[in-house]
């Protein structure tokens, strides 16, 4: 299957760069979002749909908190190689381009055995996720959210069945898996 | 579904039927190469209450198979020693037999996948949560139990009011480990070793399942009648 891709960088020459090493080397189906779009966290929202996100570190840092909860998704493009060890792909700009797409093809590779989709939680109940494993109580939870206790807990049993987590602790670690919460 | 072990079933069915029984087994010390013994001359040669043998194994194959009855019949001590040779099957064996394998995976998988690592706490978590219970088991409950058994009017200080409710969350625990291998596991790794881990985990999740049915509904309400009787 083809893998999609959005290319989120800060220059339009990289975005092109990537875009047509991605079409011709993986027949990946890509999207460029500009920098001109970047201004509008809507158009960032479309990334959620993408199995990557190319990104370069500018950007990143300018929208760290947006990203982190699609960090399994992320491909940071650095300008150096990275002193400590990160769990987001990365690709290193002066790598030789053979050395770029084996690096690439690993990463689309791993994707084939990602998650499915189907049990992708709602807006709404990633931020009682996030509470949840924050520690808070249903009540404190209910009160932060401005939502009665009975739509917390409805909230709580829809997470429950889509992931197949039901202790706190479990909800917690697979929030840190997936970039919901920081370590 | 398994037919019930009576007395005249052969061992090598049972563990043929079932292999994960063999954790069981060998607490009551029954290993491999179990020829053709039926249960009856295995609790012959062992000094065994065969009703109590039976009935572990039972309940240990079938959920739904719970006498309470047959189990309230039996001396709190026989319970105890079985359940404390279960605790230490779980500290020599089954923790372990997960921690090498848990490691193995993540030595032989790619370094990037930090999902494995997160898997690791979590299981860490879970491990501590069970040593502990173990530990109060050791020092605090089971002499208890004895004690009020062997009390004979003299009295005992009781101090387990109730049932320790987070004694379940071990069990939800075990099960959401499992979901995040079956369902949530990414990234590049040992598929060997990955399954081995869910066999192990699968094998702990049952234990620890009987384990809490026998805690919750036979010791426990022994324990409180022998407190009550003083």
């Amino acid at each position: 299957m083809k893998p999609s891709v959005a290319i989120i960088c800060s220059d339009s020459i990289t975005s092109l760069g990537i875009n047509a090493l991605l079409r011709d080397h993986f027949n990946a189906d890509t999207t460029i979002i500009t920098p001109a779009q970047q201004q509008m966290l809507a158009s960032y929202a479309m990334s959620a749909d993408f199995d990557f996100i190319m990104i370069d570190e500018a950007v990143l840092i300018q929208n760290l908190s947006y990203f982190l909860p699609y960090r399994n998704k992320l491909i940071l493009l650095t300008n150096s190689a990275l002193e400590h060890e990160t769990d987001f792909h990365h690709l290193l700009r002066t790598a030789s381009l053979d050395s770029i797409i084996s690096s690439v093809s690993k990463i689309f590779k791993s994707a084939s055995k990602a998650t499915p989709k189907d049990n992708h939680l709602s807006t709404r109940e990633i931020e009682v996720l996030k509470l949840v494993a924050e520690g808070k109580l249903n009540k404190e939870i209910a009160k932060e959210l401005n939502i009665s206790i009975n739509t917390v807990l409805t909230h709580r049993k829809n997470i429950t069945a889509k992931l197949g987590i039901k202790s706190v602790s479990g909800l917690s670690f697979y929030a840190l898996m997936n970039g919901f919460v920081k370590p | 579904m398994l037919p019930i072990i009576s007395s005249n079933t052969k061992l090598s069915q049972i563990i043929i039927d079932d292999p994960t029984i063999l954790s069981v087994l060998s607490r009551f010390g029954i290993l491999l190469g179990v020829g053709d013994m039926t249960i009856e001359h295995i609790c012959q040669q062992k000094k065994m209450n065969v009703v109590f043998f039976t009935t572990i194994l039972n309940t240990f194959r079938d959920p739904d198979f719970f006498p309470e009855k047959i189990l309230y019949s039996f001396e709190a001590h026989l319970i105890v020693d079985y359940l404390k040779k279960t605790n230490q099957t779980y500290l020599q064996f089954q923790l372990p037999n997960i921690e090498r394998h848990l490691h193995l995976l993540i030595s032989k998988s790619d370094a990037q996948n930090s999902n494995l690592l997160i898997i690791m706490k979590f299981f860490s978590e879970v491990k501590a949560q069970l040593m502990k219970r173990i530990d109060d088991d050791k020092n605090r409950w089971f002499p208890e139990i004895l004690a009020l058994e062997n009390s004979e009017g003299n009295k005992v200080e009781s101090t387990v009011m109730a049932f320790d409710e987070s004694n379940d969350s071990i069990e939800d625990k075990i099960n959401d480990l499992i979901s995040m291998f079956v369902v949530h596991l990414t990234g590049d790794y040992d598929i060997n070793l990955g399954q081995a881990v869910l066999l192990a985990l699968d094998s702990l999740k049952k234990d620890i399942a009987q384990n809490n049915r026998i805690r919750k509904r036979i010791l426990m309400p022994l324990y409180q009648a022998l407190a009550s009787r003083q």
